[in-house]
């Protein structure tokens, strides 16, 4: 009956009984309380004096303690420190001694039972009822404790949740916040509390708030990306969910928010990007390090070459300045001799070669760094800043500017094909579809590569441009490995990618797909495993349209 | 050049590569046969008595171990070389099994070229039994 501390009721009912002396034993509590042990369980311990008492009281789990004799000395001491915490005590008094009874009430004792011809019935009885109410009590102190561990695990876990969260009441006052929405909003997190969560989170005149929403039309919003004003003015991205809070009525009593700081996730989005540049660069660098290395070659050996061809002029002029002499002085003697050593000489270097082969050597070594020169044009043009600007471009330019140089790095193992049909002049940004038709002909490449590998066998990719009705389609189709349709599912998926960790970000595809889609187009892949793939971009000729634009 | 020349087959897809490095040996006393094709490469190296054998690495359509092996197939006393513009990406186990004697970079070099053909011809006249 008795209450443990894990809330289970122990079914052992621990009674103390103070005796009043042996005379009365008999006919005393002992007799009518083993009577109640019949009924249960129920331990009784005897104890003759005050101090035998508290011992039992104070030290052992006692369920009810009775006291045969409270004008005994001592027992109204005893009933005083049990009456805050302790057992309950039932005190035994004589019959019709009501000003005992009374004393005993007021020392401490919770009942009280004359010894009269019910003794033996009455105690039981008001021990039960004692018990009980000991049992209860112990029962809500118990459960008391356990919410109240409850509540402050709840709160330890909504304090220490890793998302900032805060509760807003109807009007906007903040009633919670833990501390990560502190440390989001830039304000320790017990200032917030009362404050109008408008501080932060402005509500726009045009009421467009997710926050604003929820509170007004009781809305939920799920991964929102709104901007926030920190509590120094810094405007951060956040995503936000909100959820309306209900009383026990089911009436809106206002909203709880759970938000992130997404500026670093963009930042490290923006390095993928930046990362994912830098590796088609890389690629690129190394294919237009390829294209220069010959020219740089043949000039560099064809300036040395030069340089003794040279030498070889210097020498024959000297013998024509020795010979000038010798005619001048009118010697004509020395004059032929000189003649002699001149031919000789000539003869020596090869004069008739060396003078043509000069000619060649400059002119192959102007070719050369013409080459090298308009390489570096393309580099320049494909390179060229974004002014982030949507303008009427000459769409096969921009699909050949970026073939060609493309077709420096794959030129060892790929065919390139083009079929360009007319288009007129397409609204885009220039750069952004220069990199994404990058994108598409690197991703050609390797998968060529993949396909191939080091055998030498020649891929093929056909590069097509033409006009369908009021859309501009650009083909990229290749001969690689292909894909099966499990792949042609997640293609476009930020970060998806079938290479080898360390050498794809998975975020080409994705980034092409973003352009297009900023400029109001489609981009489609069909591929089939083992035979090649073909991309398919399509644009507004005039531009994006209203719905192409970006989520916010 | 003299019958008595050493007859030297240079393989580059690109004709200004040829040319310069024609320029560069042309007192070295070779004979000096040029091949911007498999196709080509094969016709000198069945009409002519071909001793040294210096092609480039990556070309459009072949590579130069392909031409090398070729080489060493008809005619297998050449002394073989190979330029390339990326050394470091030559497979060396390849290098290796079809006998090259030197693997020389581009740019080149005009010293350590000549040293380089020069030292071929010498091992190749000296050693019949060369592979």
């Amino acid at each position: 009956m008795a209450v443990d501390e894990s809330g289970a009721i122990a079914s052992v009912v621990r009674v103390g009984i103070w005796l009043a002396g042996e005379a009365r034993e008999g006919a005393g509590s002992l007799a009518a309380l083993r009577e109640l042990g019949r009924q249960g369980e129920v331990e009784l311990e005897l104890v003759r004096d005050v101090r035998g008492a508290r011992d039992l009281a104070e030290g052992g789990e006692l369920d009810l303690l009775v006291i045969e004799d409270p004008g005994a000395p001592g027992a109204a001491g005893l009933l005083a420190a049990l009456r805050e915490a302790g057992p309950a005590c039932i005190a035994v008094t004589a019959a019709g001694d009501d000003a005992a009874a009374l004393a005993a009430f007021r020392a401490g004792a919770r009942n009280c039972v004359s010894s009269g011809p019910a003794f033996s019935a009455e105690l039981p009885r008001a021990a039960i009822a004692e018990l009980r109410r000991h049992r209860q009590a112990r029962e809500s102190a118990w459960l008391a404790q356990r919410i109240g561990r409850l509540q402050r695990y709840d709160e330890n876990i909504l304090q220490h949740l890793n998302a900032a969260l805060l509760a807003v009441d109807l009007h906007g006052r903040i009633t919670f916040a833990n501390a990560s929405a502190g440390s989001v909003l830039g304000a320790a997190g017990d200032e917030l509390e009362g404050r109008p969560v408008w501080d932060w989170f402005g509500e726009d005149g045009d009421g467009s708030s997710c926050l604003a929403r929820t509170l007004r039309e009781g809305v939920r919003f799920r991964g929102a990306e709104i901007e926030m004003r920190r509590s120094d003015g810094a405007a951060v991205p956040v995503g936000i969910s909100c959820a309306p809070l209900l009383d026990d009525a089911g009436v809106q009593e206002g909203a709880v928010a759970v938000f992130q700081d997404l500026s670093e996730i963009g930042q490290l989005r923006e390095q993928l990007l930046q990362s994912e540049k830098m590796a088609s660069i890389g690629q690129l660098a190394a294919g237009v390090a390829h294209e220069i290395n010959n020219p740089v070659g043949f000039i560099h050996a064809n300036l040395y070459q030069m340089s003794e061809y040279i030498g070889d002029i210097e020498v024959l002029w000297s013998r024509v300045d020795e010979l000038g002499k010798a005619v001048e002085s009118g010697d004509l003697e020395i004059a032929r001799a000189r003649m002699a050593a001149l031919r000789d000489a000539a003869a020596e270097v090869d004069v008739d070669f060396v003078l043509r082969d000069l000619g060649k050597a400059v002119r192959e070594s102007q070719e050369g760094s013409e080459r090298i020169r308009h390489i570096v044009q393309d580099l320049r043009d494909f390179a060229r800043q974004d002014s982030g600007e949507l303008a009427p471009a000459d769409l096969n330019g921009c699909v050949d500017s970026t073939a060609s140089i493309a077709w420096t790095m794959m030129k060892h193992s790929v065919v390139l094909e083009k079929a360009y049909g007319d288009l007129p002049q397409v609204r885009c940004n220039a750069m952004q579809l220069k990199q994404m038709v990058m994108n598409l002909l690197v991703n050609a490449c390797q998968a060529i590569q993949a396909r191939h590998g080091d055998s030498g066998e020649l891929g093929r990719i056909v590069v097509r441009t033409r006009r369908d009705g009021d859309d501009a389609v650009v083909e990229i189709e290749d001969s690689g490995v292909g894909f099966g349709p499990e792949i042609a599912e997640r293609l476009f998926d930020p970060f998806f990618t079938t290479k080898e960790v360390g050498e794809g970000t998975g975020l080409g595809l994705s980034t092409s797909y973003n352009i297009v889609r900023r400029h109001g187009g489609s981009l489609r892949a069909e591929g089939r495993p083992g035979e090649g793939a073909c991309f398919t971009l399509r644009l507004p000729i005039c531009g994006p349209g209203v719905e192409a634009q970006e989520r916010p | 050049m003299s019958d008595a020349a050493p007859v030297l087959l240079i393989v580059d897809d690109e004709e200004q590569i040829l040319n310069a490095l024609r320029r560069c040996l042309r007192r070295e006393g070779f004979g000096i046969l040029t091949a911007q094709t498999p196709h080509e490469a094969r016709k000198w190296l069945l009409e002519r008595e071909v001793r040294v054998v210096l092609s480039d690495h990556k070309m459009p359509n072949s590579s130069g171990l392909e031409i090398l092996a070729m080489a060493r197939e008809l005619r297998p006393r050449t002394a073989r070389l190979l330029i390339s513009g990326w050394p470091e990406q030559v497979p060396a186990d390849r290098l290796a099994s079809l006998g090259v004697r030197a693997l020389l970079p581009k740019p080149w070099d005009d010293h350590e070229l000549k040293a380089a053909l020069r030292s071929a011809l010498e091992a190749g006249s000296a050693g019949p039994g060369d592979r």
